[in-house]
């Protein structure tokens, strides 16, 4: 009886504070530009679906005229962070704007060095 | 040396094989043995397509038994078959085996002769159609050279599983659940039972009642518990099992469908009419409506909650939009 309370007990804990183990945190971002590039991805992200809607209305041949022109002047009037177009995809690590491979999000100079100490899984140098 | 052979229909090639070894020492003779059974085999097989009486299968599904053995007496166990006791070029084979192997001859040569007395006894009750106990064959069978004597075991045994594949299995299965040694296979019903299998135990069921809602000093309790119980993992498997709890590794086998909880039909999702009940029925604008409405019906990422407020969206920006539409 003792132990199934305690079970319980124990498996709320669980659930409620994750267990403590050590990770590598990275606390900062590299430098200011992957700060705003940041803060362009979270905005981008929260006007996504309203940008969607009005580009809709915006490139019709069906609605009014009128009206697709109010749509222009309304998108136009939303932060311009919020834009996609704004997003640069920056390397992860040193923040390399340019020479940015997607898959990893890592620049080529970072990657390189991981894939020279075996850090990276299934890259192997091309040999043939 | 070798003697003329009885004709019989499968006998010619052999004949003929037989007869041309006359004056070759035995290890020549060996190999042309094994050379002309390789063309006997594919005949052999040519013959059972062409034939197709359950007799003369059976005939040659002996015949091909010791065809798939790799090793001579192939050759000599097929002689058996036609004569009952062992012939003498059944024993001059043997002995031409014995002499080229590296072994002891003669003990060979006896070995191998006795192999194929009791392989003779085992194609004789099949053909009267007794039951055959291999493991009782195997294990009367002393094991001591490796290659010839080994290979003829295992191929016995496999001679006779196939040819009981006939129609003799069921019979083989319960005569061998009654008749078979007490140390090898036991029967199903036998023996006492164990009962981990009993249907609907309720017994956990008591175990676990219901708690009231835990109190700070409770999770505290249960807070140091963990800190003190949770080691460092051993190895790498812990380590996953850790990383699979904390949600950082995910659940194999893969759940496509994981954190999606999706409980709509899919009615809901295509047909979407129903709610645009709040726009104009003629004009541009239901004509828009209604194309999106179809794009959203084929949509299969978006949940049937997004879908709707992406329509209301759009009811309200319109409705907003009222007085721009009526000076159109």
């Amino acid at each position: 009886m003792a132990a199934a309370a305690l079970c319980w007990a124990l498996r709320a804990a669980r659930q409620v504070l994750p267990l403590p183990c050590p990770r590598q945190v990275r606390s900062y971002h590299v430098d200011w530009r992957m700060l705003r590039d940041v803060k362009r991805r979270k905005t981008a992200y929260e006007y996504a679906d309203e940008r969607l809607r009005i580009n809709a209305i915006r490139k019709n041949s069906i609605l009014p005229k009128e009206l697709q022109e109010a749509a222009d002047k309304e998108i136009a009037a939303l932060p311009r962070d919020s834009c996609p177009v704004r997003i640069r995809n920056r390397c992860v690590l040193t923040s390399r704007p340019r020479g940015v491979k997607r898959r990893w999000r890592l620049s080529r100079i970072v990657f390189r060095h991981f894939a020279d100490h075996a850090q990276m899984s299934g890259v192997q140098r091309a040999m043939w | 040396k070798d003697k003329d052979k009885s004709a019989s229909k499968d006998s010619t090639p052999e004949g003929a094989a037989k007869r041309q070894d006359g004056a070759e020492t035995p290890k020549q003779q060996l190999l042309d043995i094994i050379g002309n059974m390789k063309v006997e085999v594919s005949y052999r097989k040519k013959l059972q397509q062409l034939k197709a009486s359950e007799n003369k299968k059976r005939a040659m599904n002996k015949l091909e038994g010791p065809d798939n053995e790799g090793s001579v007496p192939q050759g000599i166990t097929e002689d058996t078959q036609r004569g009952r006791p062992l012939n003498p070029e059944l024993v001059k084979a043997a002995s031409a085996v014995a002499s080229s192997l590296p072994r002891n001859k003669k003990q060979t040569e006896s070995e191998l002769l006795a192999q194929l007395r009791r392989h003779e006894e085992t194609t004789d009750k099949q053909r009267k159609g007794g039951t055959i106990n291999i493991r009782d064959v195997i294990s009367e069978m002393t094991i001591k050279r490796q290659s010839p004597n080994h290979r003829e075991v295992r191929m016995s045994g496999r001679i006779s599983l196939q040819l009981d594949e006939d129609g003799q299995r069921l019979r083989r299965e319960r005569s061998s659940a009654q008749s078979m040694d007490s140390r090898r296979y036991l029967s199903l019903k036998v023996g006492k039972r164990l009962n981990i299998f009993t249907k609907a135990s309720t017994e956990p069921e008591h175990a676990l009642k219901t708690v009231s809602s835990p109190t700070i000093w409770d999770l505290e309790f249960a807070k140091e518990v963990a800190a003190v119980t949770a080691q460092p993992p051993r190895n790498g498997f812990e380590e996953m099992i850790q990383w699979t709890k904390e949600g950082i590794l995910w659940e194999f086998p893969i759940d496509n469908e994981v954190g999606m909880e999706d409980d709509a039909e899919f009615h809901e999702h295509i047909f979407l009419d129903k709610h645009l009940e709040g726009f104009p029925k003629e004009g541009p604008i239901r004509h828009f409506m209604e194309l999106v409405i179809c794009g959203l019906s084929k949509n299969p990422y978006l949940s049937v909650k997004q879908k709707v407020e992406h329509i209301e969206w759009f009811q309200k920006y319109f409705e907003e939009k009222k007085e721009l539409l009526q000076e159109i």
